[in-house]
């Protein structure tokens, strides 16, 4: 267990230590300032009333806008835009990178002199990737938190999710809690992303190629997901169970179909790492 | 005696391996004994690498075993690579960390190093002013000599090399050959050293295996390719008049004679002199590996 932990410990150092790692950051962190800068222009604050006002009359509750575009409201909003824009892109790459690209690089060939089995190295490396999502979820949560904080203060929240019928309002504390429960489980949903990108890299594909396919096949299952007619079968797409995490935001948290849906996720992304370790397992490493 | 011990530090068992159903490996075997520098040769794509790759579990055989000390590689992988080190021709690093965070990570795959069981081998491999420093800014030797040190840690029996001075410059190869000779010399170590530069095998290793195109030419000392009579470069004239009164030695190619065992070329000399013929120079001929594998080439060509 020592050693697992070094060799996991090593694989962070690897995974951190690199430029593009914080880089990547940055670009979160960049890309949530322009958010909310943009999220309090007058035509944006215009569609953000509406939505709040229009959703309040349906629901009967009352509610003033100035209460709830505040900082946390702002908050989900950055994060919400944040992930859809960069999220899969960096998970994809980093997991499609983990791999391949030392594949490529010749470093995973010196690492494989050394007496340990090839699925020990896939889990450590499997491990660092879902460590990395994690991180990197929990930055963009907790970062969009901050800012929205420094622009407008906590106050309270209101969340509107069309797709999966979601309008609720919470208090602050309320909020905070509903916040760190969904960075947890958003975490976990991404982790089937990071699984994909896994698998592609595991293979004898390129880096870049590893990542593109695990973006297309990501795509085609949300456009899939979206088509109206495909409603009945919408269980079946990857991205159904990902959005489970929403419901983190419903009032009442169904933590039953949370628990089938992340059971799903668990065995889609076992199958994407066992497949991924049969390829990796089997292929002869030479220069 | 433990049993291990008796065991050759490496052992190739017939083994076989094709690429895409280009046959690479045509059913090899030979052994490196232990405490030995052992040197295998041939040139690009004779099956060095593929051989490597299968001591080392990265390349699956066809059919055949690799044992290290008595271990079967296929069947106990880990158990087999306990003790053995290996560098390629080009270590590639994390070019971004240091040279000791890299030797840390490697390490790490293998056992937990002491910091002083670091510093030691660092010291050895005469790096210590810079490991500190991002591998992206070493030269090549230093990333050879990187290289060597993660190969030797933590106290391997084995070393596999391939080609481990290609790209150094003619002070950076005297200097890896140095350190491999104290390798051998200081800690006992068995070293597989595969070159197609046939000088450094032949300053390094008593004996060789000879692989072309997948298939097993000769295994043993490489002196012991060298044919039993003494050969001499005999400038003479007419040449014709002087093949035909060669006594006691035989015409290996114009211009090269062979002498049988108990003759003395001054004899040879004398003879040729008195058939008329005009002796302008006789120079013996040392037999170097390189002479001798291209001869066995040749003759593998021919027949």
């Amino acid at each position: 267990m020592k050693l697992f932990l070094r060799q996991y410990w090593c694989e962070l150092v690897k995974l951190f230590a690199k430029k593009r790692t914080w880089m990547g950051f940055g670009a979160f962190l960049g890309l949530e300032l322009l958010l909310v800068w943009l999220f309090q222009r007058p035509f944006m604050e215009r569609v953000f009333r509406n939505d709040l006002e229009r959703n309040a009359g349906f629901t009967g509750m009352s509610m003033v806008f100035e209460d709830y575009f505040r900082g946390l409201t702002l908050a989900s909003w950055m994060i919400a835009w944040t992930m859809t824009l960069l999220g899969a892109l960096f998970l994809s790459l980093v997991g499609g990178d983990s791999v391949s690209k030392e594949a490529e690089d010749g470093t995973l060939r010196m690492t494989l002199c050394r007496p340990v089995s090839r699925l020990r190295v896939l889990l450590v490396k499997y491990l660092t990737c879902v460590t990395y999502t994690f991180a990197l979820t929990f930055f963009i949560g907790f970062s969009a938190i901050f800012i929205g904080w420094c622009w407008r203060g906590f106050g309270s929240m209101f969340v509107f999710v069309p797709n999966e019928q979601i309008f609720s309002a919470f208090s602050t504390g309320d909020a905070l809690i509903r916040m760190a429960i969904l960075l947890f489980f958003y975490s976990l949903s991404l982790c089937t992303i990071t699984s994909l990108a896994f698998l592609f890299s595991c293979s004898d594909a390129k880096p870049a190629a590893a990542t593109v396919m695990t973006l297309v096949v990501m795509l085609v299952d949300h456009i899939l997901y979206l088509i109206p007619q495909f409603e009945s079968i919408r269980p079946y797409f990857l991205n159904y169970r990902i959005a489970t995490c929403l419901n983190v935001f419903r009032d009442t948290i169904p933590w039953g179909k949370m628990l089938i849906d992340y059971v799903a996720l668990l065995g889609v992304n076992a199958t994407f790492v066992i497949i991924g370790c049969g390829l990796f397992c089997r292929r002869d490493f030479k220069s | 005696m433990d049993a291990a011990v008796k065991e050759p530090a490496l052992r190739l068992d017939n083994l076989r391996k094709n690429f895409g159903g280009r046959p690479a490996l045509h059913g090899i075997s030979f052994e490196v004994r232990r405490g030995e520098i052992f040197g295998l040769l041939g040139h690009n794509g004779a099956g060095k690498s593929t051989s490597l790759g299968i001591l080392l579990g990265q390349v699956y055989p066809d059919s055949g075993e690799a044992y290290v000390n008595g271990v079967s590689v296929q069947r106990h992988r880990a158990r087999a690579l306990a003790k053995t080190g290996a560098i390629f021709e080009q270590p590639r690093f994390y070019d971004y960390l240091s040279g000791w965070r890299n030797l840390e990570i490697f390490t790490s795959y293998s056992a937990i190093v002491s910091k002083a069981a670091l510093r030691e081998v660092v010291e050895f491999v005469n790096l210590t002013h810079r490991i500190g420093d991002p591998v992206g800014t070493y030269s090549q030797g230093m990333r050879q000599r990187l290289g060597l040190a993660q190969a030797l840690l933590p106290a391997p029996e084995v070393v596999l090399l391939d080609e481990p001075t290609n790209g150094l410059d003619p002070e950076g190869i005297a200097e890896m050959r140095l350190l491999i000779q104290r390798l051998n010399r200081e800690r006992d170590i068995t070293v597989l050293f595969c070159s197609h530069l046939l000088s450094e095998v032949e300053q390094l290793c008593d004996r060789v295996a000879i692989l072309n195109q997948g298939r097993l030419l000769y295994t043993g000392r490489w002196q012991d390719l060298a044919p039993k009579g003494a050969r001499f470069r005999l400038n003479a004239e007419p040449w014709e008049t002087a093949s035909r009164n060669v006594n006691g030695a035989t015409i290996v190619e114009p211009g090269l004679i062979e002498l049988e065992p108990g003759t003395d070329v001054a004899d040879v000399v004398a003879k040729l002199v008195s058939a008329g013929v005009r002796v302008r120079a006789v120079e013996p001929v040392r037999q170097t590996l390189e002479n001798l594998y291209l001869e066995q080439i040749e003759q593998l060509q021919k027949s």
